[in-house]
């Protein structure tokens, strides 16, 4: 027993314990882009992070949207876990807009 | 879920689609990338598993998705989506925390279930970190408490000598084991260190620990007879410390955002072992590491999941010979990384080329009589190295066209560096051989265990999917309570 299990006049015990947890410092938060005014037309980029199977679902995924908007366009990408830079900035100067499975 | 918000940094409007059994792990991850309300859409988890091998069987749920994802992108973001400002995502909790109940054993209960209650327990009775224990813990390092050694992934939580310490007393270690246990949480908590992968991923992947140098014997870590087990106080505590420090100080929960499927083996200690330096014929391990051999130091390893611990023999499990279990270990090894030859010549899952699949490094543990036969052979690590590296190679012929394409990309996009490029160049030839390992160095070989023993080893990508590096070696300092370490 140590000086900070102190028994109170009651009878009862206060056990006086520290926080374990690490401190997370405050993030900014930032929003997310407004959205566009509609697809057709625009160019959708499909990132897959290459786990099996996103492929056949964006394939029956991209069959799907090009029949509801036959002028939009898509650029498929598979690549790591979080998506590389230079995926990054390749994705973003093609697509207006993106849908990003992991397949997990 | 960073890549989708890297993504929406970048200027364009996505969508993070998610199977639902890890829809708590995204939302805590765009928490933590700064973006808590960037959109995500679930799928069926069930479903997706079940379907996805095929495009005719996926077809449903794509349909049954497809209107939600395309929304996505073009219904207006809400007054909430479009909030900003700063978050503070830690626990808002005072430092100190007071437990008042009837008698002691009725406090000792109500500490443990409100601990556990808030996730800060590993599900085991813990010591109560009481300011008291945690300065008697303290006092077994020379280093400040407010110290800052730095932060544990995935939600980045501030590591100081303080917070390991409390862990540490809740693991019920004793103050001299706290020299290790801090330069174990800095090796994991290195800039270069992938910490994410083996706290996180669903692979279950599991951590090594190896203690080297006189301090393991001072503190009474036990490297005999059962010495990956339990009843070994500072193995198993030092572990535990680890165990509960990496859960409180990254903030991670099972099945919110550490997704290990299967749990791991050894969930509470992980595997904390030190080497047998008392029958090792060897120079210790960590010289092999570069570090001087008076030193004592830890080795922190990321390891395969489970039915990852490959045995080679030896002891009493039936008759062996030195040479016999080097055929053994020479075989597992070709036969286990020639089946991932193929994927040599991929980008890699991550950053880095090669990393999260590809060549990989083994960690051998030999045991001691073992060792006394290698040293009669005439082996000492270096040797046995190049021996096994030499040896685990294939002839060029044996190769298919799929192994040799990926071992000459390996070579173009950097899986295989440049310091071996030599060694591959003239092996990717008729007449010569393949190494199916980059190089010897990636065979970590040491003594532990007792006699009889066993001989086994454990295996983990070269390069991990998250950071540059997940093995690493690092001198034990601040000791007060033991001669080494100091």
């Amino acid at each position: 027993m140590n000086s900070k299990t102190a028994f109170s006049e009651t009878g009862g015990v206060t056990l006086s314990v520290l926080n374990p947890r690490g401190k997370i410092e405050a993030v900014p938060v930032t929003s997310p882009n407004p959205r566009l005014g509609g697809l057709d037309g625009k160019t959708i980029g499909l990132y897959s992070n290459s786990k099996p199977g996103m492929d056949n679902f964006y394939a029956v995924f991209e069959r799907l949207l090009k029949k509801k908007y036959p002028a939009a366009k898509v650029v498929s990408m598979q690549g790591a876990f979080l998506i590389r830079d230079e995926d990054a900035g390749a994705l973003a100067k093609q697509a207006d807009a993106f849908v990003y499975g992991v397949g997990d | 879920m960073a890549g989708t918000i890297k993504l929406e940094k970048m200027g364009i409007p996505g969508v993070f689609m998610v199977c639902n059994t890890f829809a708590d792990d995204a939302k805590s991850a765009a928490a933590d990338n700064g973006m808590p309300n960037v959109r995500r859409r679930e799928i069926s988890s069930a479903d997706f598993y079940k379907l996805r091998g095929d495009v005719k069987t996926i077809r449903p749920l794509v349909e049954g998705a497809f209107d939600a994802l395309t929304r996505a992108l073009v219904e207006p973001l809400t007054l909430e989506e479009t909030e900003t400002g700063e978050q503070a995502v830690g626990d808002d909790l005072p430092a100190e925390i007071t437990v008042t109940a009837g008698s002691y054993r009725l406090a000792l209960e109500d500490f443990n279930q409100t601990y556990l209650d808030r996730r800060w327990g590993d599900g085991l009775p813990l010591i109560p970190p009481t300011p008291d224990a945690v300065k008697w813990m303290l006092s077994g390092t020379s280093r400040r408490p407010d110290e800052v050694i730095g932060t544990i992934n995935p939600k980045h939580g501030v590591a100081t000598i303080e917070k390991i310490a409390v862990n540490a007393v809740m693991a019920g270690a004793k103050p001299e084991y706290l020299p290790v246990i801090i330069t174990i949480m800095e090796c994991l908590a290195d800039e270069s260190y992938d910490d994410l992968h083996i706290l996180a991923s669903a692979g279950s992947f599991n951590l090594l620990t190896v203690v080297s140098g006189p301090i393991a014997e001072e503190i009474g870590m036990e490297a005999g007879i059962g010495f990956m087990g339990h009843g070994w106080r500072a193995n198993n505590t030092i572990g535990r410390a680890i165990r509960l420090a990496t859960l409180n100080i990254g903030h991670t929960w099972p099945a919110i955002n550490d997704m290990a499927l299967t749990g791991r083996i050894s969930p509470h200690t992980f595997f904390t072992i030190c080497e047998n330096a008392e029958f090792s014929p060897w120079q210790p391990y960590h010289a092999s590491r570069g570090l001087n051999k008076g030193d004592s130091c830890v080795t922190v390893a990321s390891v395969h999941g489970e039915s990852q611990l490959n045995h080679f023999y030896g002891g009493m499990i039936g008759t062996w010979t030195a040479s016999g279990v080097l055929d053994r270990m020479v075989e597992d090894i070709q036969r286990s990384d020639r089946r991932s030859l193929f994927l040599w010549g991929s980008k890699g899952v991550g950053k880095y080329p090669g990393s999260g699949e590809g060549p990989r490094n083994h960690m051998i543990i030999v045991f001691p009589e073992l060792a006394a036969e290698f040293k009669k052979m005439g082996y000492d690590q270096t040797k046995l190295q190049n021996e096994i590296f030499k040896r685990s190679s294939i002839p060029y012929e044996e190769l298919n066209p799929a192994e040799r394409k990926a071992m000459q990309k390996a070579l173009e996009i950097g899986v295989i560096p440049a310091g071996r490029n030599g060694v591959f160049n003239k092996g990717l030839k008729p007449g010569e051989k393949v190494p199916v390992l980059v190089s010897p160095d990636d065979l970590h070989i040491f003594v532990a265990g007792g006699a009889p023993g066993c001989a086994f080893s454990l295996n983990y990508y070269r390069v991990p999917p998250y950071n540059k590096t997940a093995l690493m070696t690092k001198k034990i300092t601040g000791a007060v309570l033991t001669r080494a370490g100091q």
